[in-house]
């Protein structure tokens, strides 16, 4: 069975666009009695994608999905903005300057890192003009 | 995000309610340049509140760091929950930043 909500944001209402389906999933996700740890990596990796698109995406429109299934939970993220994959570019391996000393990091994005490590699966693909992202945390079920 | 500040000795602290992201960092980023402006330099920022934190929040705590640290100040965290710490971890933050359990040590020897 699923359960979940659609919602549509205009991406020129750059933060409070996002702050809306951030503030809406959490509702979601505490009113399905969620585990915290699975809504709050979910909204760490929504907020990475949402700025992420609303920053440079040129999309005017954003699309996000949320469903929720027995065994896991997924957000699917569609926009409207130019053919582009967040998770195309090759890993940063490590994720640019981890290890380096205060000084020397540069205040710079490691969000789609976080997204990758923090998701169980995350998946891309280029669909009639639109640019389709789906996140999945899994849940643990009864069985195990 | 609600954000408290108080002040114990010559420390100032922070501490940080809701969520830190893109939403919210800018605010928090008005918060600490108002402390580093008003001539704090000890710093502790409270997260025990802090539900989660983003990469908008982690350039806000990097670029105070910085700051601190020119000005020969210092910067702690404390009270981090496990998504914040896991966020710390990967970004690699845990090992640059200052971050202890509680607020006693965060205040000791600072």
């Amino acid at each position: 069975m699923r359960q979940g909500f659609r919602l549509g944001i205009a991406a020129e209402t750059r933060w409070d666009g996002a702050d809306g389906v951030g503030a809406k999933f959490t509702e979601f996700a505490e009113a399905r009695g969620l585990p915290a740890a699975i809504r709050r990596s979910m909204s760490v990796a929504l907020d990475e994608l949402l700025a992420n698109t609303i920053a440079y995406g040129g999309a005017a429109r954003i699309v996000v999905d949320v469903a929720l299934y027995p065994d896991r939970l997924s957000v699917m993220l569609i926009d409207d903005g130019g053919p582009f994959d967040p998770f195309g570019q090759a890993p940063p391996p490590p994720p640019p300057g981890t290890a380096l000393p205060l000084e020397e990091r540069k205040i710079g994005g490691d969000g789609i890192q976080l997204v990758r490590k923090m998701m169980d699966d995350v998946r891309y693909e280029r669909r009639s003009d639109r640019n389709v992202v789906v996140l999945t945390k899994r849940l643990k079920t009864e069985e195990g | 995000m609600e954000i408290t500040t108080r002040t114990e000795r010559d420390v100032t602290i922070v501490a940080l309610a809701g969520h830190l992201d893109s939403n919210t960092s800018p605010e928090a980023q008005t918060a600490l340049d108002a402390v580093l402006a008003g001539g704090g330099r000890k710093v502790v920022i409270d997260f025990r509140a802090l539900d989660y934190i983003s990469s908008a929040g982690l350039r806000v705590l990097l670029g105070t760091a910085k700051q601190l640290k020119q000005a020969g100040g210092a910067l702690r965290l404390f009270g981090l929950n496990e998504t914040v710490q896991e966020v710390f971890q990967i970004s690699g933050f845990a090992t640059i930043l200052a971050v202890v359990d509680t607020e006693a040590n965060a205040l000791n020897g600072l």
